[in-house]
């Protein structure tokens, strides 16, 4: 049980994929203008996250070493498949405002790092929590991102329709935070806030440039 | 004719330069971070790119129109068809320069595998057959050539706006920055600043 806990608590602090590894960051940046659409997505990556963690540490006796990542692929694109079906089916209005950004949800690296790099050589069990704890740390740091971007941009947060934070009348909200440009100024600032907040925490320097790559071998990192 | 070339070449404008893939719409932002740190890199990815999403484009625009149509599957199957058509051209074509011109392999090679997982590919492909997918209701889709012509200005876009971030990266590292922002964070900032460039472009041509 305490390895579960370890496992899982991983993704959420040292081995955040977002703020500390880097990986995952096109649809972070893209769709976080709004929180509640920013939630369904983070919601959609947790579920294909840990779904499809699982099915491949199940299968993971199964699935031949050369062939692994087309493998791979397979099952995520269907988790996402039915993810880019619900959506569309029930909420129509957040499929809209997410876009191209559901089906890409496929080749986000941070699904098949973690079926390359975890779950292929863990049993389920443990899958289930690296696939939880990652997909909850990615939420949690876009979710950040996004309240933080709605809020300064638009000087409200707006779930669902229901208005949580106001800011009073006299706050002239910059526009630009709202535009691409703003996303990368604003993801800036958070990271090297995280950076200085993790070197007094754990005296640890972060933030080698990301990588998203797959390496020659075929290993995803 | 005349409207035709104008067509086309609306397209390539659009595609490269006003709805740039990296700086105005954040697809293929793993690369841009990723090799960026190295003009060498930055230019062999580019070209990599290049080749990659002509070859991706032409042939999911040929599923989609001549298979996934016909058999009324597009829009449940498109997802998986795409990934894998794109991730086993990639292998082919991987394994066919390296038997037939290893000196192409050697400065192509090393980016190939890294393009399958590269969102910008798979954008370019599904946007191509669906035009409309930013906004649902629109019910065209490209012709061939169209599609090669977008295809081609979206990856020029890609190429372009890599380099110029590579170089801009160069300088920046000899630059004197202040400690907590050395790194990841001045280089967002700094493609920040390269994407106002970008946003200015929007509304060129009323595109």
């Amino acid at each position: 049980m305490n390895e579960w806990i370890g496992v899982f608590k991983r993704g959420l602090s040292l081995d955040n994929p977002l703020v500390v590894l880097m990986i995952g960051l096109c649809p972070t940046l893209a769709v976080s203008t709004k929180l509640d659409g920013t939630f369904f997505l983070a919601l959609s990556v947790l579920f294909v996250l840990t779904t499809s963690s699982v099915l491949i540490s199940l299968l993971r006796s199964a699935i031949p070493e050369l062939v692994r990542i087309p493998v791979f692929i397979v099952v995520i694109a269907s988790f996402v498949t039915i993810v880019d079906l619900s959506l569309q089916a029930y909420l129509p209005d957040i499929y809209r405002f997410l876009g191209v950004w559901i089906p890409l949800i496929v080749v986000n690296c941070i699904i098949l790092g973690r079926a390359e790099a975890f779950a292929y050589h863990n049993p389920p069990r443990l899958a289930l929590a690296d696939g939880l704890g990652m997909g909850l740390g990615f939420a949690g740091a876009i979710l950040l991102l996004a309240a933080v971007r709605e809020l300064i941009g638009s000087g409200q947060i707006v779930f669902l329709e229901t208005t949580l934070i106001e800011l009073p009348q006299w706050y002239r909200a910059p526009g630009v935070v709202m535009l691409f440009p703003g996303a990368f100024i604003v993801f800036g600032f958070i990271i090297a806030a995280i950076s200085a907040i993790n070197r007094r925490l754990y005296s640890r320097t972060t933030h080698p440039v990301p990588a998203c790559t797959i390496t020659e071998g075929g290993d995803v990192r | 004719m005349t409207e035709l070339l104008t067509q086309f070449a609306l397209l390539l404008v659009g595609g490269a330069l006003v709805n740039n893939i990296l700086l105005t719409r954040f697809v293929g932002l793993c690369p841009f971070f990723g090799v960026s740190g190295s003009m060498k890199a930055s230019v062999g990815m580019a070209a990599a790119v290049v080749f990659v999403m002509m070859l991706a484009s032409t042939a999911t625009w040929i599923f989609w129109n001549w298979l996934l149509v016909p058999l009324g599957v597009g829009n449940f199957l498109y997802i998986p068809v795409f990934i894998l058509v794109i991730a086993s051209l990639v292998q082919f074509v991987e394994l066919y320069l390296k038997k037939t011109t290893p000196a192409l392999h050697r400065s192509l090679g090393i980016y190939l595998p890294l393009i399958t997982t590269n969102c910008a590919v798979l954008a370019t492909a599904t946007e191509s057959v669906r035009p409309g997918f930013f906004k649902l209701n629109i019910e065209y889709t490209f012709t061939f050539p169209e599609t090669i012509v977008y295809t081609l200005g979206v990856a020029l876009g890609f190429g372009f706006a890599l380099i110029s971030f590579a170089a801009l990266r160069e300088r920046l590292d000899v630059a004197p920055v202040p400690a907590f922002m050395k790194g990841a964070p001045i280089s967002f900032i700094t493609a920040g600043l390269l994407s106002f460039g970008y946003v200015g472009l929007a509304g060129l041509f009323g595109l």
